[in-house]
């Protein structure tokens, strides 16, 4: 093959190849070379390790060991409010100033109700079920300058921020979901793609009962009765005028709610949701149906 | 000289890719595992559903099919957006977001918004907070213009020189010190 040839038929493979990226290139040959550790008189030295002791030696000491002396970590008495905080539930904050912001720049449309998949849908709230993570805690900062009138629904919320978003015509509600429906809600088309149907949420543990069921905190599971006595209470303890959700134009969805077994607006639990055909699966069978309303 | 452990099926291991299937690295029970038609699909043992303790229930349950059902727009509603949504004109925007004008565009140098809607300007901090830079990124058109203005407009507002760093190919400039507040009050002066 003469050398002609030769370039032709790599101007070919060249043509037929992709663009020069920096995904398909590397360094020519024999460019580089590793170093070596050396040995012997000449070369074999300390080789960074250092002279004598665990540098050397490379047996390095656990966290917080202090050869022998009592290590400052044992050193104070105990601390006994931090005990079992590793099993703890935790509410990640999120500030009505951020929600708002949310809002202003159409991350969370207010036109619909808002709940933890939406604003995790915002894509600028992480959240970690898997982190003994349970929900949103809505935080007052921003409470003053909060202007959105919303259905929301979080984990967490103190008086001052039901105050804030209440004195703005809208409503807040608190609700627990078990870990398993926080997956859910964190990414729902995952969840969907895997063509199981929508489990049931599950009931607060017993240490959160009292605060899901009390109207004060606008738990979920509270008589709605007596959750508009508060919400009245409430105005006149803040000094605002409560404004009537029953003359609002947005008054269906101020009143739209999740079931208590419910975890995404709308959508039963027991149903499949195929994506791919756009059609959704009702069980029908006794049995089935029995299981997912109990 | 080390024995080779080596099973009748050597190949089956291989084809299954899967050591799991074959807890043990036993060779009889490798044997004994594959007695059927040997399964080159791979299972993914990650979620407890898919692991083998668990049986497929054959049971068929009775489901309705709705096709375009009512309830797919609480479906839509819970899809991932597909790109950063535009933000919309609004009368007010209570949490002090502000958005560009159109009249920055006329101007010879322009520093464009972030992919979320935000002013590019950040603040460095290293040295264990004793140098504190603030970058100004994504500046297009006559940067050197910029500098000069904003250097001015700095040594205006805090009331001494104030230095600057211009890098021409990286589209950003560097000021020493936290400026942070006042270049975003500058920059939102100018429409960016």
């Amino acid at each position: 093959m003469g050398s002609r040839q030769i370039t032709e038929k790599s101007l070919s493979i060249l043509r037929s190849l992709p663009r020069i990226s920096v995904g398909n290139i590397r360094d020519n040959p024999g460019s580089k070379v590793t170093q070596k550790r050396g040995r012997g008189q000449h070369g074999g030295d300390k080789h960074g390790a250092g002279n004598k002791g665990s540098g050397q030696r490379q047996n390095y000491m656990r966290l917080g060991y202090e050869t022998g002396n009592n290590p400052f970590y044992l050193r104070m008495p105990q601390e006994p409010y931090y005990r079992g905080h590793h099993h703890r539930r935790e509410y990640p904050p999120l500030s009505l100033l951020q929600l708002q912001s949310l809002i202003d720049t159409d991350r969370i449309d207010v036109s619909l109700p808002v709940d933890l998949a939406s604003i995790i849908k915002s894509g600028l709230y992480n959240f970690y079920p898997e982190q003994k993570q349970f929900g949103i805690n809505l935080t007052d900062e921003g409470a003053d300058i909060f202007a959105a009138k919303i259905n929301i629904e979080v984990q967490w919320a103190s008086e001052q921020v039901i105050a804030a978003v209440e004195r703005n015509g809208g409503v807040i509600t608190t609700a627990y979901y078990d870990p398993h429906s926080l997956f859910l809600l964190k990414n729902p088309k995952h969840f969907f793609k895997t063509g199981a149907a929508i489990p049931r949420r599950m009931i607060p543990p017993p240490d959160v009962i009292e605060y899901y069921t009390s109207a004060e905190t606008r738990g979920y599971l509270a008589d709605p009765e007596k959750i508009s006595q508060e919400r009245l209470k409430l105005s006149q303890k803040y000094g605002y005028e409560l404004p009537q959700v029953e003359n609002d134009s947005f008054y269906e969805m101020l009143c739209e709610r999740k079931d208590p077994r419910q975890i995404f607006y709308g959508l039963e639990p027991g149903w499949v949701v195929n994506l791919k055909d756009k059609c959704i699966l009702k069980p029908t069978d006794k049995e089935l149906l029995r299981f997912y309303s109990s | 000289m080390a024995t080779v452990w080596r099973s009748q099926c050597a190949f089956a291991r291989l084809l299954i890719g899967k050591i799991a299937q074959n807890p043990n690295n036993s060779p009889d029970l490798c044997t004994k595992l594959f007695q059927g038609p040997i399964s080159v699909t791979s299972r993914n043992y990650s979620n407890y559903a898919n692991s083998p303790f668990i049986e497929r229930i054959k049971e068929q349950y009775e489901y309705d099919i709705i096709k375009n059902p009512p309830e797919w727009a609480y479906v839509e509603r819970l899809l991932p957006f597909d790109t950063i949504p535009v933000v919309t004109p609004k009368e007010n925007y209570p949490s002090g977001w502000i958005p560009p004008r159109e009249e920055a565009v006329h101007l010879p140098y322009f520093v464009s918004r972030t992919k979320n809607h935000e002013l590019p300007i950040y603040l460095n901090i290293t040295y264990r907070g004793m140098r504190k830079i603030t970058k100004i990124k994504k500046i297009e058109g006559d940067i050197w213009l910029l500098n000069d203005t904003l250097k001015a407009h700095l040594k205006e507002t805090a009331g001494k020189y104030v230095e600057t760093r211009v890098h021409e190919l990286g589209k950003f400039i560097e000021v020493k010190g936290d400026y942070v507040n006042v270049i975003r009050n500058w920059a939102h002066s100018k429409g960016f």
